[in-house]
């Protein structure tokens, strides 16, 4: 009998067709999305009932990096605590297990994909947010460089996630152990962040203490954290 | 040549022996059922022959690979059928067989989806999300995600779990037309079925080997009844 052709693809043909098939699943369905994005409109419409008698009397410009991103931070868990749920469900994640590819570009694919979901949930939630409170409040003119913080801290949170999910799949209290796990460790890029995105709303001098340091810090936790959960992810999926 | 080679090949979990010094060997075209009470450690043993979990001790060669050295070569080489269908739900049946096959590298992987889809009797329904397939039509597209990179040997595990008699005749048929093809390994409850489909067969109770032979070599009567000894084992 003549053998099906075979040749092996590339690592990242394989990348592509994982990270395609999160994509074209979750246009269908918008579950994370419409998940996520209604988390964070829940997330403002609560912060818009704890600041209301209060917001004049508070420096809300100080305070709306890290309003902003305790908003990232539970909506981002949410949709990560998704990203591997609909994997499990019918055993999905061990059929691509079965297929001979490197286990981290699995890795790779998803947290693009979670990556991906989280920034466009922040294209609609960050301007709803500053609709909501910042409209009578008056950010510095180095507001728009709070893209930068918002992009380096979703990255290393999609990719930790990404890995924490893996970890916590198959535990009783899934959704509790993932943020048990995630708040900790994405706590020196959380902290990092919140600085950054602070210093662009409020646009405070000195700015490389205030706004380009804390990135620099963000962006090198990344690069390690990415590497560490590239590594171990074989042996945490086989594990 | 041996398209399954087991030597001394073991699974624990913590202290629990799930899987115990199993030693045997299959030949190629060969059709293995595996037998055993709840727990015997059967799943475990398909799990760690198609390495999706590591063996704690012993070897296994799967057609001629070594499950620890070159688990990659063996996943080229092999096909699992369980109940679950490994399917993803809001994909469409032509979908989830592209995903694979393009996993895989099948050189036409479009021709190869096409023709598994015809031979399953799924072509009308190509278009169709999975999660809208009957649990028959699920189990049989599960068939042709297996054999999507035409695997040499293919594990079936218990596959006829939530079959209704019809669909497990329709299971039954494809199953038969591959025989000549690929060697199985099929764990089963239904003794009768499983004993009358094999050309092995193998008992299993507490992790351990408790019967391993040709089926020739084999009388129904006096199988079942060691079959029915060992199920009163209990687990590993």
């Amino acid at each position: 009998m003549a053998r099906v052709p075979i040749t092996k693809p590339s690592t990242f043909a394989q990348y592509a067709t994982l990270l395609k098939k999160d994509l074209r699943r979750e246009f269908r369905t918008r579950e994370m999305l419409t998940s996520m994005g209604i988390y964070a409109l829940l997330v403002i419409i609560v912060y818009g009932a704890a600041l209301a008698l209060t917001v004049r009397d508070l420096d809300i410009v100080r305070m709306s990096g890290g309003l902003l991103w305790a908003l990232i931070v539970f909506t981002s868990l949410l949709g990560l605590g998704r990203s591997f749920a609909h994997e499990k469900e019918q055993g999905c994640l061990e059929g691509v297990l079965l297929v001979p590819l490197d286990r981290s570009v699995v890795f790779l694919a998803k947290a693009t994909s979670s990556f991906l979901f989280m920034l466009a949930v922040e294209v609609v939630a960050v301007p709803l947010f500053f609709f909501f409170f910042m409209t009578t409040a008056a950010p510095a003119p180095t507001l728009g460089l709070i893209v930068v913080p918002l992009f380096v801290g979703t990255l290393g949170m999609a990719g930790i996630g990404t890995m924490l999910s893996t970890i916590t799949m198959n535990t009783r209290a899934r959704d509790v152990m993932l943020a048990v796990l995630f708040i900790p460790i994405v706590f020196p890029l959380l902290y990092a962040c919140v600085t950054a995105t602070t210093a662009a709303i409020v646009g405070a001098d000195p700015w490389t203490d205030f706004f380009v340091m804390p990135l620099v810090l963000a962006g090198g936790y990344d690069i390690v954290m990415l590497l560490v959960c590239w590594v171990l992810y074989d042996f945490v999926v086989s594990a | 040549m041996n398209a399954i080679e087991a030597k001394h090949l073991s699974k624990a979990f913590g202290t629990r022996k799930a899987v115990d010094d199993v030693t045997f060997a299959l030949p190629e075209g060969a059709f293995l059922s595996i037998f055993g009470p709840n727990g015997a450690g059967k799943t475990t043993l398909l799990r760690v022959l198609s390495t999706l979990d590591r063996p704690s001790g012993g070897e296994a060669f799967v057609s001629g690979a070594d499950i620890k050295e070159h688990p990659d070569t063996v996943r080229e080489r092999i096909g699992l059928i369980s109940h679950q269908p490994m399917l993803y739900p809001d994909l469409t049946a032509e979908e989830n067989l592209l995903l694979y096959a393009q996993l895989y590298g099948v050189e036409d992987a479009q021709g190869r989806v096409d023709q598994l889809l015809q031979a399953v009797g799924l072509a009308h329904r190509k278009l169709d999300l999975t999660r809208t397939f009957s649990r028959g039509m699920t189990q049989r597209l599960s068939i042709a995600r297996a054999l999507v990179h035409d695997p040499a040997v293919v594990f079936l595990d218990e596959p006829y779990s939530g079959l209704d008699p019809h669909a497990v005749d329709i299971f039954d048929e494809l199953i038969e037309a591959q025989r000549d093809e690929r060697t199985f390994v099929m764990v089963s409850h239904d003794l009768e079925k499983g004993f009358h489909t094999c050309t092995h067969a193998l008992v299993l109770a507490r992790g351990r080997i408790v019967a391993f032979a040709p089926k020739n070599e084999l009388d129904f009567d006096e199988f079942s009844q060691l079959y029915h000894e060992t199920v009163g084992m209990g687990v590993a």
